[in-house]
């Protein structure tokens, strides 16, 4: 158990300094997000609809598309000289691969998601800062499923040409549950409801990260297989 | 009566019984069938697409075989057990490094996921082994081919395995680099490392191995023992199976 966490631990170690050196993932995400955001303003006429409204949409397309970016490249830094071969040579359990690559996208998405959060309450005229914790809990259960399926789908399309395509095409009709059910919850958080009202869709959802990561430690291991 | 010719069972580091793999109607190992004593070094040589690369990856677990058995270390490939994984290392054509991490942090990664049990302490070891200490805070982009493949060694002897597979080692370098990399190998059969390497430089496989195989079209066209060859006729024959992708000529001693 020890080793397995060390393994775990130390892909996400790896992971990290690679991004400290080169700053490759996070500019990508967080310019992409935040150009999302900006069509989105010069586009809405926030004087006719209402933010609390559009912004969780808005929210969420940006999330998830510059999240796509990332999940395209956690795999493909491991394809460059062979790199995923000598993961998958060491005596470590694939799936202990498959949640250290979990860890790192869920902590990366993360981060780009709080740096846009407070871009997004400027540019929306919303105050989120009144309901921060249940708006964090539920990003933090969509970003969850979004990096669960992402990062199994990533593994997989990394061995495929089109891999920039595929990626999207497999993952986001698989994420729709996941996508209805945090784009209305983050409208409900906005509008000032308790978590309590909103139960089903919290179960529904982390049902979903539930099942996706179930899955993932069922298929890693053929996946990563050649 | 017990047939002291063939070796026990612990004796043996590599055994594979008729392997074959199948990419469709192409066979790319056909019926490959040998023992690897413990500390003997193989060099297998042959034209390319011979199999030689697909025979590497069934025998470290990369790729299954469509039929046959091969057991590595006493362990099943097939199974692909960590355990088999702990007594292997490999080096093939690509390196396997982070190129934006220094070879010092490669090193203590992989350490890390090999379980070794002073990856910092071990990583500087293995860097003054290979020669690449000055370097090991250097990123490993901006190191060459020889000196990548030194790194490759490196991180491949890392967990200390008993068994080590090379895919063609020497392709790329030049003769500095070709002879340091001969050093190192050296060094390991000394160290009664079990090694299996498929290389086109007949002149250093023949040089260091123990054992030589020549895999034509999937299949072992010969396997013998180095000291029963000759070594001129062997160059010979190997260029003949390079050029008509077939076996022809015996290369026994006269």
């Amino acid at each position: 158990m020890n080793l397995y966490l060390n393994q775990i631990s130390a892909i996400v170690w790896k992971d990290f300094v690679t991004e400290l050196k080169t700053r490759e993932l996070f500019s990508a995400m967080f310019i992409f997000a935040l150009l999302v955001i900006l069509i989105f303003i010069f586009s809405v006429n926030l004087s006719i609809v209402n933010a609390s409204e559009v912004g969780p949409g808005i929210l969420w397309v940006a999330f998830l598309f510059s999240g796509t970016l990332g999940l395209n490249r956690s795999f493909v830094i491991e394809k460059e000289n062979g790199c995923l071969m000598g993961l998958i040579l060491a005596p470590a359990d694939r799936t202990a691969i498959y949640f250290g690559k979990l860890i790192s996208n869920l902590v990366f998405l993360s981060i780009m998601e709080l740096f846009i959060l407070p871009l997004f309450m400027i540019f929306f005229n919303i105050d989120i800062l009144e309901h921060l914790l249940p708006l964090l809990l539920v990003i933090f259960l969509g970003t969850l499923g979004f990096c669960s399926l992402g990062t199994l789908l990533s593994s997989l399309a990394s061995n495929l040409k089109t891999r920039e395509i595929m990626l999207p095409i497999l993952l986001y009709p698989l994420l729709i549950p996941i996508v209805i059910g945090v784009v209305r919850m983050t409208g409900q958080v906005l509008a000032g409801e308790p978590l309590s009202e909103m139960m089903n869709w919290i179960g529904l959802t982390a049902s979903f990260d539930i099942i996706y990561i179930g899955v993932s430690i069922m298929t890693i291991d053929h996946i990563l297989e050649e | 009566m017990v047939d002291n010719s063939k070796p026990n069972s612990s004796d043996i580091a590599i055994e594979v019984s008729q392997l074959r793999k199948e990419f469709g109607v192409l066979r790319a190992v056909d019926g490959v069938s040998f023992d690897l004593k413990r500390g003997e070094f193989l060099s297998i040589f042959g034209p390319n697409g011979a199999g030689k690369t697909t025979l590497i990856k069934i025998l470290t677990g990369l790729t299954r075989p469509s039929s046959g058995t091969a057991k590595v270390a006493g362990y099943d490939v097939e199974e692909g057990v960590p355990a088999m994984r702990r007594e292997i290392g490999v080096i093939s054509h690509s390196s396997a490094l982070y190129a934006d991490l220094t070879p010092m942090e490669n090193l203590v990664f992989f350490g890390k996921m090999y379980g070794v049990e002073y990856p910092q302490e071990s990583a500087q070891t293995a860097l003054e082994d290979v020669g690449l200490a000055p370097r090991r805070h250097d990123r490993v982009r901006t190191f060459s081919r020889g000196m990548l493949q030194r790194l490759s060694i490196a991180r491949s002897i890392l967990h200390d395995p008993s068994i080590l597979f090379l895919d063609e080692p020497f392709t790329g370098l030049d003769i500095h680099a070709s002879n340091v990399l001969k050093e190192h190998l050296q060094t390991l059969h000394n160290k009664k490392r079990t090694i299996l390497m498929t290389t086109h430089d007949v002149s250093c496989g023949l040089e260091m191995c123990d054992k030589v195989a020549l895999q034509v079209a999937g299949r072992f066209a010969f396997f013998e023992d180095i000291k029963d060859i000759d070594k001129e006729n062997f160059e010979t024959l190997y260029f003949d199976a390079v050029r008509n992708n077939q076996f022809t000529m015996s290369i026994r001693p006269h």
